[in-house]
C-alpha cells in the first residue's frame, strides 16, 4: 500500500511537471511572431531600427519569463516535491 | 559579429539589477539564519545563467534585426473604405527571423533546464538560491523600465 502511495505521488509530480511545461510553448511562438513583425517594421522604416530592436528585446525578455516560471515549477516538481511529499507520507505513516 | 550597443547596454543594466537582487536574496537568507556557502554559490550560479540567457536573447534579436539590412519593404496598404491596415503575408526575411527565434528559444530553454537541474541536484548549490535568480531579470525590467 505504501509503495502504491509513493508511486501515485511520483506519478502526479511527473504529470504536474509535464502540464507546467505546456506554458513553455506559448512564449516560443509569441517571441517568433513578435520578432517577425518587428523585422517587417524595420524593413519598412530602417531609421527606427535602434528603438525597434530595444523594444523587441524587452518584449521578448518579458514574454520569456512565463516559460521560465513554468520551467522552475517543473524542476521543483520533479526534483524537490517528491522528496518532500514522500517525507510527509512517511511521517504520517510513522516510518 | 559585432555586438550591438543596445544589447551591451541592456545586458549590463540587467546584470547590475540581477546582482543587486541576488545580494538582497542572500541578505534575506542571512536574516533567516539559513546562510551558508551553498547559498552564495547557488545565487552566483543562478545569476550567471539569468544574465547569460538575456545576453543570448539579445544576440538572437540582433541577428534577426540584421537580416533586414538592405531590405526595403513597401508601406502597408490601407483599405480605402474602412481605413484599416491590410494584413500582408510575412516577407521571407521575417519568416527566417521567426524560425531563428524559435530555434534560439528552444536552445536557451535547454541550457536553462540543464542549469536548473545542476542547481538542484549538485549538492554544492542551495536549490532555492540557484533557481530564484532566474526570475530576477523580469523584476529588474519592471523596476527600471520607465512608465508611461
Amino acid at each position: 500500500m505504501l509503495e502504491l502511495a509513493i508511486g501515485i505521488i511520483l506519478g502526479c509530480c511527473a504529470l504536474g511537471a509535464g502540464c507546467a511545461m505546456i506554458a513553455g510553448i506559448g512564449p516560443g511562438i509569441g517571441e517568433g511572431n513578435a520578432v517577425a513583425k518587428a523585422c517587417e517594421a524595420i524593413g519598412r522604416q530602417p531609421e527606427c531600427k535602434g528603438s525597434v530592436t530595444t523594444t523587441m528585446l524587452m518584449g521578448c525578455a518579458v514574454a520569456e519569463t512565463t516559460g521560465l516560471y513554468a520551467l522552475v515549477i517543473a524542476i521543483l516538481l520533479i526534483f524537490v516535491a517528491p522528496n518532500q511529499l514522500v517525507g510527509v507520507l512517511m511521517n504520517v505513516v510513522g516510518k | 559579429m559585432k555586438i550591438d550597443q543596445t544589447v551591451k547596454r541592456e545586458t549590463l543594466r540587467i546584470a547590475a539589477g540581477t546582482l543587486i537582487l541576488s545580494t538582497l536574496m542572500v541578505a534575506v537568507f542571512l536574516v533567516l539564519r539559513q546562510f551558508s556557502i551553498k547559498v552564495l554559490l547557488g545565487a552566483l550560479w543562478g545569476s550567471f545563467f539569468a544574465v547569460l540567457n538575456f545576453f543570448l536573447l539579445g544576440i538572437s534579436v540582433q541577428k534577426a534585426a540584421e537580416k533586414m539590412n538592405g531590405v526595403h519593404l513597401p508601406p502597408q496598404e490601407e483599405d480605402e473604405e474602412t481605413g484599416e491596415v491590410k494584413e500582408a503575408p510575412l516577407s521571407p526575411e521575417a519568416q527566417e527571423a521567426k524560425k531563428q527565434m524559435h530555434l534560439s528559444y528552444s536552445l536557451r530553454m535547454l541550457m536553462l533546464f540543464a542549469a536548473c537541474v545542476a542547481g538542484v541536484c549538485v549538492p554544492v548549490f542551495h536549490p532555492v538560491a540557484a533557481l530564484l535568480p532566474l526570475l530576477f531579470p523580469r523584476l529588474v525590467m519592471m523596476i527600471l523600465r520607465p512608465r508611461g
